[in-house]
């Protein structure tokens, strides 16, 4: 049998969709939900091996080749980029990059320079540089709905799924950036030398979401 | 304040021993391989003015290129690509020269990459560029060039063929803004079809949304020709696709099915000064492509001279990873003797030494005080023959 193909899963919520995914495929995934410790698992009947590791590294590895494919968030592709191919959107891991401020805050008056609090400095830059407006951004590492309510920042830039957070630390999302699923992504390289295989398990996928 | 006297720039590296045998041989056998074709050899500066690589096109983003100033205070770069100074070249000192030109080259490239990527900033290239000819016989002189380039390296490759002139006639047609035309290409690039169905939706459905929405997924063998006829809209289109797969037909006979030949009409690179033809080449198990050209018959314009060429260059620093993962260290050179010198005979010595070189032997002189240090030596670099040289003249095995 060929070499198993190497598919980087972002550990966590979409380790489990993507898990629950390849069973629904028919594939026996017991070594993955049984990992213990271990970070390369087994797929045997997929011939797959599924490596564990943290969204952004899911991207370096595939961008190297050393893993064929990826399952990481659309969030992290929009703040990392780089050089894959984004095939599929898997559906699952559904949110959204929203603008959120203080409730009733008036964002875009007045003419000061905005100052914006996130994780996604990337993401928060092009958003504001396509309005043509210029921003000060300030990178926050942790819960970065503190930051304006500590005044430190107008507004934040930031993941959005149920609101909930924001709303009980009374901030309110005042504009949508960009939705955020799942994406099924390949190294360049290994699509073009292991087309049938790909194609073979994307078809499969394609059909089962 | 910090020194940085240690290390070396982020993004290079030094190469001691194998490493360095490695990457001369790669290269050595490319210029051969190369010259055995007729083409001749050009060097061109590391420095040049910033304005060689700022046209109209401007193909490198000026935030990744390396800059400087000179005495004077114009901007000049480290060279980040040598296809564009041989253009220059072309344009100015070689206008009146008989057509076609035959250039290699082998010589660094630089490009910030961003850090901590694993990426080299210094890359050597090795390559070919074929000037002043549109004939369908200089693109398979060029492509069969690169297939003996990929054959060279005794690992498994494939070649991939692709013409960007057909996504640039579909995008044509549509009515778009040059930015929208950008996203088009950036989506069909990285063959995000989800995003690129949505987006093109919003331009209606037509034949020409219909041929680009697939285009992406245009690659593989031979198959990929026959689904693309039935996709494209018009027969100016449809005459370039026939091109591109005469050419395929004819490079798949040269190879006789040793290697995988195989197109993919969803290649659409945005540093490409690329018209027409696309040529990709990659090594099994290396996940970035080796071997990357096209033909640029727009280029040499910018500089003023309006004439077709196509051309290639290896990624030499990708080739040396691949070779160096596959764990072929090749050896140093084997030294045969070494030649050790008493007090007072160092000049015999080193003739001595000279005269065995003569004879086609490579010969080290000893650096040790004492003869027992040498034997030890020897023994350790398994070199056969030690030789004294004292007042009388004695040899050792």
């Amino acid at each position: 049998m060929n070499k198993p193909i190497r598919m980087a899963l972002t550990k966590g919520r979409l380790e489990k969709d993507t898990v629950g995914l390849l069973e629904k495929l028919g594939f026996d995934c017991t070594a993955v939900r049984e990992k213990g410790r271990k970070l390369i698992l087994p797929v045997p009947d997929a011939n797959i091996e599924v490596v564990l590791a943290k969204a952004n590294d899911v991207i370096t590895y595939v961008e190297h080749g050393v893993c064929d494919m990826g399952v990481v968030g659309k969030d992290t592709i929009m703040e990392m980029r780089g050089k894959f191919y984004e095939l599929v959107d898997l559906g699952f891991g559904r949110c959204k990059f929203a603008l959120a401020t203080k409730k009733g805050y008036d964002f875009y008056s007045g003419y000061g320079i905005k100052t914006i609090a996130t994780k996604y400095p990337n993401v928060a830059r092009s958003f504001f540089e396509k309005k043509g407006m210029d921003t000060e951004i300030i990178k926050i590492e942790g819960s970065v709905e503190l930051a304006p309510l500590l005044e430190l920042a107008d507004g934040i830039v930031d993941i959005v799924e149920t609101g909930t957070t924001l709303k009980e630390n009374g901030l309110e999302v005042i504009e949508d950036v960009a939705p955020i699923s799942a994406r099924l992504i390949a190294n360049t390289v290994s699509l073009k030398m292991r087309q049938a295989e790909i194609e073979r398990l994307i078809e499969l996928i394609e059909e089962n979401l | 304040m910090r020194n940085y006297d240690l290390i070396t720039p982020e993004g290079t590296k030094d190469l001691l021993f194998g490493e360095c045998i490695i990457r001369r041989n790669i290269e050595n056998s490319l210029m051969e391989l190369f010259k055995s074709r007729g083409y001749s050899e050009i060097i061109t500066p590391g420095l040049e003015f910033f304005d060689v690589f700022n046209l109209n096109s401007r193909y490198f983003p000026q935030v990744n290129l390396y800059k400087l100033t000179d005495s004077k205070g114009r901007l000049l770069v480290m060279r980040p690509d040598s296809t564009m100074p041989i253009a220059r070249v072309v344009a100015t000192r070689l206008r009146e020269a008989e057509l076609p030109l035959k250039f290699c080259y082998d010589q660094p490239v630089y490009l910030t990459e961003p850090a901590l990527k694993g990426r080299s900033d210094e890359i050597v290239q090795t390559g070919i560029e074929l000037i002043g000819s549109q004939q369908k016989m200089a693109d398979l002189e060029v492509i069969s060039t690169a297939v003996d380039s990929l054959r060279s390296f005794g690992m498994e490759f494939s070649l991939e063929i692709g013409h960007i002139g057909i996504f640039k006639e579909l995008v044509g047609r549509l009515e778009a803004t040059p930015k929208e035309k950008e996203d088009i290409r950036k989506l069909i690039e990285n063959k995000n079809f989800p995003a690129l169905n949505d987006f093109l939706d919003t331009f209606g459905t037509s034949s020409v949304t219909n041929a680009l929405k697939k285009l992406p997924a245009l690659f593989g063998g031979i198959e990929v020709f026959d689904k693309a006829e039935e996709l494209m809209p018009d027969d100016n289109i449809k005459r370039l696709l026939e091109e591109l797969k005469d050419i395929y037909n004819d490079i798949s006979e040269i190879c006789g099915g040793e290697a995988p030949i195989t197109v993919d009409l969803g290649l659409v690179n945005k540093t490409d000064y690329y018209t027409g033809l696309i040529i990709k080449g990659y090594l099994q198990g290396h996940g970035e492509e080796v071997l990357s050209g096209g033909r640029y018959d727009k280029l040499i314009s910018e500089f003023g001279y309006d004439v077709p060429a196509i051309g290639f260059a290896v990624n030499v620093n990708g080739i040396e990873k691949a070779i160096m993962k596959n764990g072929v260290f090749p050896a140093e050179k084997q030294i045969d003797a070494i030649v050790y010198a008493e007090e007072g005979c160092e000049v015999a010595a080193l003739k001595a030494a000279q005269e065995l070189r003569e004879q086609g032997l490579v010969v080290e002189n000893a650096l040790f005080d004492d003869l027992d240090s040498v034997r030890e030596y020897a023994r350790e670099k398994k070199i056969a023959r030690v030789v004294v040289i004292d007042s009388e003249s004695k040899e050792e095995e």
